[in-house]
Formats: structure tokens, sequence, C-alpha cells
């Protein structure tokens, strides 16, 4: 109850940081643009003309609207969870730091609260935060297309709920980072480190043969086999947001790969948390 | 003796820094205990290791009879840090409770209008705390401490920044939680504000206690007098400051009383007399030297 109490702060205190409202305002900003620029004629159901930004209607191959609009939902996918993770990753840098400021953590940790029940309501405050963002943006480009075509389909949210997942893990790195070196540039750049690496773990059977040493292609498989698969998800977030079949085993392993990874995160940052002076 | 704090042996090492070197002190329930010190003497690193904030290398403390960590006994403490940060888009209010809640108060609206009232906020309730100078700051951060009537307050510097006006309205409000019970612990590098608001001190240098009692009883322990007289006179044993007083040393009342009669025989008119009862200033310099 009481890291909820906590986590109810830090939405209080994001409603104030500009860096925040403004990633909301992009949002909005886009949704808004979209929802103005583009027209859509459907005829029975299916898309039948496209006009953007006020230019000449452009016909194309008529077919169902849900299916004319996969590849659409696809690449808004991508940037959602792609772009959501790296904005995701600087905004939310600052959150930790703040609370273990001097000054700050040493009245905090004078109240009746677990020191555990601080760093969890920290990271659930956050990935609602989080959540939140992936979802307004998914939902939003949903309901926007949906009043323009009547078709809502909703498989772009659920590709969003994997971003949101997967920001879970990226902060716990994030927020054990800044227990370790209370720096909100630190926590951001383990963040974005964590990501570009969760990349780059994504592809790791095709390039493991590009090193020529059999040692290093085993340390560098060996490592990248516990960081988050980033790009894999978010393949699998395209996919879903596309109405594309995935493999829901692949899917579960995957992001319970991806959840475990961030308990471990947040686990060790509790750790080393319950064993500081301030 | 219900002790508020007992400390024995309390040592505290910071990699190659010791702070605390065997710190061993009780402060009785219902006292409003003074710890004084020069900078570096380990005053806030023990404040923090009596609130569970600092875990101690060696020794044992209990708070309020429990461990500072455990939760039932923080639940009774008001803490003010010494440099108290607050979260500059929250208003007094929206700073209080949330306060509140993390001490789980029950209907604290009331509580939090109330200490609003007290510590003069009451016009600054719904201002962001980005606004407020330092002693607004502090007088938000006493009001945090005094949520929920706690049974021990433990003050760094409260009357950091605050006016000479602001700290007699803290004095006030000190002395009203003492009445009501509440032990007071306080550090404060303002001695004479130490010196008026408690009734014991502890000195506390190189990280250890070196004295600890009521004021009186380390203040009475001089054996200097001050003599005035009504001319000048020039008696062994009695000293002159140069501004009319006199000093002299005396043991007991027998001494004095043989020293004043020197001084009467020598033809002097004692107009008064008293002890010279050294200041918190003047007994930290005699403990720490300097």
């Amino acid at each position: 109850m009481t890291a909820w109490y906590v986590a109810l702060d830090v939405l209080r205190e994001a409603a104030s940081r500009r860096w925040l409202l403004a990633l909301f305002a992009l949002i909005a900003a886009l949704l808004i643009t979209v929802g103005l620029s583009l027209e859509m004629r459907v005829v029975d159901g299916a898309l039948a003309a496209v006009k953007l930004f006020g230019q000449e209607e452009r016909e194309v191959t008529v077919q169902a609207v849900d299916v004319a609009l996969r590849p659409l939902f696809r690449g808004v996918s991508f940037f959602i969870f792609f772009g959501g993770l790296f904005f995701g990753a600087l905004v939310t840098a600052d959150f930790a730091p703040s609370l273990l400021a001097p000054g700050r953590i040493e009245h905090l940790l004078s109240l009746p609260v677990r020191r555990a029940s601080l760093l969890l309501g920290t990271y659930v405050g956050v990935l609602i935060i989080a959540a939140v963002a992936f979802l307004f943006a998914a939902g939003g480009f949903v309901l926007v297309l949906g009043v323009k075509t009547g078709a809502y389909v909703a498989d772009l949210v659920y590709a969003g709920l994997l971003g949101a997942l997967t920001f879970a893990a990226l902060y716990g790195a994030m927020l054990t980072c800044a227990v370790f070196v209370r720096s909100a540039a630190a926590s951001a750049f383990a963040g974005l480190l964590l990501f570009a690496a969760g990349i780059v773990a994504s592809f790791r059977y095709e390039i493991s043969p590009s090193f020529s040493s059999d040692f290093a292609r085993q340390v560098f498989e060996w490592v990248t086999m516990f960081l988050p698969p980033v790009a894999t998800v978010g393949q699998l977030a395209m996919d879903i947001a596309a109405s594309t079949p995935v493999d829901s085993g692949a899917l579960a392993r995957t992001m319970g790969g991806m959840v475990l990874f961030g308990v471990a995160m947040v686990a060790l940052g509790v750790w080393r948390f319950e064993r500081m002076d301030f | 003796m219900d002790a508020a704090l007992e400390a024995k042996g309390i040592e505290k090492i910071f990699k190659n820094r010791r702070a605390l070197a065997g710190v061993d002190l009780v402060v009785p329930r219902g006292t409003c205990f003074g710890l004084i010190g020069v900078n570096g003497a380990g005053k806030t690193t023990f404040i923090k290791t009596m609130l569970g904030i600092v875990r101690p290398s060696a020794g044992s403390i209990r708070v309020l009879g429990g461990a500072p960590e455990d939760i039932d006994v923080r639940r009774r403490i008001g803490y003010l840090p010494e440099r108290l940060a607050l979260p500059p888009a929250w208003s007094a209010t929206t700073y209080l409770t949330s306060i509140a809640r993390l001490k789980r108060l029950p209907r604290p609206r009331e509580e939090i209008d109330r200490l609003l009232v007290c510590v003069g906020l009451a016009s600054a309730r719904d201002v962001k705390t980005r606004a407020f100078s330092k002693g607004m700051k502090q007088r938000l951060g006493l009001a945090a401490a005094l949520l929920g009537r706690p049974e021990l307050l433990v003050l760094d510097e409260p009357t950091d920044g605050v006016d000479p006006l602001g700290r007699a309205e803290v004095r006030e409000l000190l002395r009203e939680e003492q009445a009501r019970g509440t032990t007071v612990f306080l550090n404060s590098h303002l001695l004479s504000e130490t010196e008026r608001i408690c009734d014991r001190i502890g000195i506390l240098h190189a990280g250890a206690v070196l004295r600890d009692g009521p004021i009186e009883a380390l203040a009475a322990q001089s054996t200097r007098w001050i003599v005035r007289f009504a001319e000048p006179i020039d008696v062994e044993g009695f000293t002159s400051n140069g501004d009319g007083n006199y000093h002299v040393e005396a043991e007991d009342p027998a001494a004095l009383d043989e020293a004043l009669a020197r001084a009467r025989g020598a033809g002097g008119l004692i107009v008064a007399l008293r002890r010279d009862v050294p200041d918190l200033e003047s007994i930290l310099r005699g403990e720490v030297g300097g």
C-alpha cells in the first residue's frame, strides 16, 4: 500500500515535468495532425481512396479497411515502440535520482516506510506513466483511424502494451543504475545503452559469425543472451499491429525473459538500496 | 529512567573515515536535548544513525524502546533534516498531504491546516515550494516533522535561515511540544538557540560524547565568581577585567566567604555577586579547546 502512495507521488511529480508534458503534447500533436490531414474514402467497408495534406485524392487497390491499414499500423507500431523506448528513457531518467536527492531521501527514510516500498513505488509510478504514454499513442491512433474508416483495430494497442512491458525491463536497469550512482544522466545513459544493446542482442546469431575467434564469439553470445531482445519484441509488436499471426509460444518466452530481466534488475536495486547509508 | 534514546558504543566508519567513535548517550523521555559540537564532530551522522538512515558499524541503539528500522518506532518520530529538499512543483498543502499519507494518518486535513497556522505558512498553503525562501522551507519541514504528534522530534538545524521573529515562534512551538510530553532532540550550530530551548545538552567531539547532562549541572561546575564593588579595590585573589567587575576563584562557599571577607577587610563594599556561569560557547570551547 505504501508503495502505491509513493507511486501516486511520482505521478503527481510527473504532472509538473516539462519534458514529460512535452512528450505527451508531441503525441497529441501528431495524432491531431494525422486526424486533420488524412482523409479516407471507405465504400462498403473497403478502402477506396486516400487524401493526405490536402493533396489530390489517390485511389488505392480496393480492399477491406482493416487489411488495407495493416502496413500503416506496422509502420506506426515501429515508431511507437522504438520511439517510445528512446524518449521514455530520456524523460523518466530523473525520477529515481530525484527521489534519492540529498535532503529528500533522508526525510523519506525517516518516515514509516520500508526502503523497498520507496523504490518499488517509484518503479510502479514510472511504469504507469510509460504505459499511459504507449497506450495514449497507440489508442489515439486506433481511435483517429477508427473515426475515419469505421474500423477499430485494437491490435496496435496490444503492440503498445508490448512496448510498455519492454520499457519495464529497461527502466528496471535505469532505476538500479540510479541507486548506484544517483545521477539522472547515468540513468538515461544506462537506459539508452541497454536499448541499443538489446537491439544488438536481437541479432546475436546473425552477428556472432562475424567474430573470427571462437572465444570472442562465445563471449558475445553468452553476454547477449542475458540482454532483453528489444528488436525481437519490436518485430513481434509490428507483427501484432499488422494482424500477422505470431508464434504465441515464442512471444510468451520472449516476454517472460523480458519480465525476468526487469524483476532481476529491480531486485538488484532493492538489494543495494537496503544496504546504503545516506 | 525511561529513555527516548539509548546509544551504546555507536561507531560508524565511512571507507577510511571514522565519523563516530563509540557514542554512548541516554536521552530521557520528555526532555529537550541539544547536541552540540564543532563542524565534523559527527552530529548529523549520529542523528541519521538514530533514525536508521545510516547503519552503525558497531554498537547498539534503541529509540523509543525499539530499533530505528522498526516501522512502528518511526511512526512515532518526526524528523527535520539539515537540508530539506522539497519537490519544487508541489504546494505546502500537497507536500504535507503526501507526508501524512506516508505516515498513514487518518483524516490529516485538519492537522495540516492547524500546523500550517502554527508554523506561519497559512497564507502560503497553495504556493509552490519553488517560490519558498529558505526560512519558509524550514517552517514547512518543521510542520512535516510535527505531523502525527510524534513522541520524539529530531531536528537538525531547525532555525537555519529562519528570521529572528520566526526563531522565537519555533522556540515557542518546541516548548509547547515539550509540554505535551514530546522529547525534542536538537542539533543546532546556533548555541544561543540551543541554550534557550534545551534543558540537557551533549557535547560531541571527534565522534564521541565528551560530556552530557542538564545545562545547569554542566555550567554549575564553574568555581569562578563575579563580584562588583562600589569602589575599585586591590586585594589578592581578585582580578579586575576592566569593566568594574572582579573575578575570584572559590571551590566552595567557605572559600568564597573567606575571599569576600578579605575584600571587605580592605574596604571593599560589595554591591553585586554572582557565579560566573559559562554559556554554551564557553562550555564547548572548554571541552574541545580552541
